[in-house]
Order: structure tokens, then sequence, then C-alpha cells
């Protein structure tokens, strides 16, 4: 693909930018978290480097929420993990900003690929701005901070503040992947395979026993085969 | 070792070998044809299937919020916009229903 790329600093800062109003969401999910991990035993220096070297927000959660109920570090981790594996999928569909780079870059890039941050740099391109890779690497440094300054000061201070739900913050990253996928939109070949994704991914969640991120992935991989398979558009 | 240690190693390792997994496999797979269009068709098809995970989970107040949402998606295409509108529909559909 020939494209007008932009300097890379001119797209580190547009994705910096971009991803501010997701970022206000990560913060709110931080200090909660940040209270968890205190339930868990961990102090600031702790929920500061699990941040900095996991960063991947929910599977901190589901990991320290393991770790509270006295489930054992195996089953927080195996819990963890296992959220994580619809990553591998992201990571993989990174191959074009990701290919030929050296390889401080591409530990950075696959370190730095989160489901905010990846999907709208998929989305800003779809809208037809010639981003990549600096565009995602801006915007989870933005994600970054804000994250690890939420959860660090969520130690001490988030007993203070509302539950998510209650004002109604769980909704926003909802919302803000609608808004996503409307801006992914590439015609109408994209619509079985879409429809399908879902499809796979609903009923499993109602109706098999596996976990949700489990059906996420699989209902994901679900319709990109399709996608592969058919032959039109 | 205390247990905090371990769950944080475990999982940043964990988390890390899958996420270079997923390079590695993205790498070597063919570049054209089939292949091609399943790794083009990837992101939105993830992501309608994230939407469907929380969807079915949800209540009637997700639904109601998660159509004026995508009115609002559609309508100005702005991220923030989007945003407002679910989470001010999803509050007030979960005071009032």
């Amino acid at each position: 693909m020939d494209q007008i790329t932009l300097p890379p600093a001119k797209e580190f800062t547009s994705g910096f930018r971009d991803i501010a109003p997701l970022a206000i969401g990560v913060a709110i999910y931080g200090l909660a978290f940040g209270l968890l991990a205190a339930q868990a035993g961990m102090d600031e220096f702790l929920t500061g480097v699990m941040g900095l070297t996991v960063f991947a927000g929910s599977s901190q959660i589901i990991a320290a929420e393991r770790l509270v109920s006295g489930a054992g570090a195996l089953a927080a981790i195996l819990a963890g993990v296992a959220l994580n594996l619809r990553i591998l999928l992201m990571t993989a569909s990174m191959r074009a900003e990701l290919a030929g780079r050296p390889l401080w870059q591409i530990v950075l890039g696959v370190h730095f690929t989160g489901d905010e941050s990846w999907a709208l740099m998929h989305a800003t391109r779809a809208k037809g701005h010639p981003v990549g890779y600096w565009y995602l690497i801006g915007a989870s440094s933005c994600l970054l901070a804000v994250w690890i300054t939420a959860t660090v000061s969520g130690v001490n201070f988030a007993h203070v503040l509302p539950d998510p739900v209650s004002i109604g913050v769980d909704f926003a990253f909802t919302a803000a992947f609608i808004a996503i996928l409307c801006n992914l939109w590439p015609g109408m070949s994209a619509l079985l395979p879409w429809i399908f994704s879902a499809a796979t991914a609903g009923c499993l969640v109602l109706l098999a026993p596996i976990e949700p991120s489990w059906a996420l992935a699989l209902g994901g991989l679900a319709g990109a085969v399709l996608a592969g398979v058919k032959r039109d558009a | 070792m205390p247990e905090q240690w371990i769950v944080i190693a475990g999982l940043a390792a964990g988390t890390f070998a899958i996420r270079i997994g997923g390079y590695l496999l993205g790498a070597r797979l063919p570049k054209t044809g089939g292949w091609a269009r399943a790794f083009t068709a990837l992101p939105g098809c993830l992501i309608s299937a994230l939407l469907a995970v929380i969807l079915v989970q949800g209540s009637t107040a997700e639904w109601i919020a998660g159509a004026i949402a995508l009115i609002a998606a559609l309508l100005t295409r702005n991220l923030p916009v989007t945003m407002i509108a679910g989470i001010a529909t999803v509050w007030c559909a979960r005071y009032f229903l």
C-alpha cells in the first residue's frame, strides 16, 4: 500500500490528542482499579509496576479480583492471561504497521497495542487519514500515563469516588466502540462478516459455558475467516 | 516472594508472550488472497464481536443507550459526542427504568 505518510512526531501528537476522550474513561477505571489493588495487598509502587509491565486494564482488574477472593497467584495469572488472548489477534492485524521495523520498535509496538488505541488507529485510517505506527504509540503513551497516574492515585484515594457504573461511565467504552465501528465501515463487503462475528460471539455468550472474552475472540475469528473465504468484493 | 509479585511477573510475561506471538503469527502468514482479506476484516469483526458480547449481557438501558449512541455516531462521526450521548442515555435509562 502506497500512502502519503505523516512525520512520526505529527502522527504521535495526533494519536495522543485523539485518544483524550477515551483517556477520561480510562482514568476513572484506573482509580477504581487502584482501590482493588490496595485490597489485593499492593502498594503504589507495585501498582505502578503492574500498570507499566502488563498495560492491559481488564486483565489487571480480573487478576486483582482473583487475588482478593483468595483464589491464589496461579488462578489470578491464568484468568488475566485468558482474557488477553484476544490481543493475539490484534497484534497479528498490526503486521503492516510493524513490518520492516527494528526490534525495539516491534517490542514497543506490541506492548503498546491495547483495545482503545488499536481500534482508534484503524478507525482513523478508515476515515482517510494516513496514520499508523506512531499514531498508535502516541495514543498508547497518553493512555499509559493516565493509567499509571490513575491506578497509583487510586491505591489511596479511590474510596472517595463514586462507582463507575452508578455514573454511567462503564458505558463510555461501549459508546466509543460503536463510534469506532461506524468509522471502520468499509462498505457492503463487511456486512456479512460483521454480522457473523456478532452473532457467533453473542450466541456463544448466551449458550456456551465459556468466558465472554473467549466468545469475543472466537466471534472475531469466525467473521475474519468468512471474509477470507468469500470471494466477492 | 510475595504473591503479588508472582502475579505481576506472571501476567506481564504471559501478556507479552501473547502480544509478540500475534506479531510473529501475522508476519508469517501469507500477504495475499484469502489470508489478506481475513486480516483486513479482523479489526471490524473483533469490534462487532466485542459489542455483541457487551450488549447480550446488558439490560434494556444498555440497548437503548447503544441505539442512541449508534444514531449519534452515524450523524456526527464524532467520538466524544457519541460517548457523551451514550453515557447520558444510559444514566437516564438506569435512573428511570
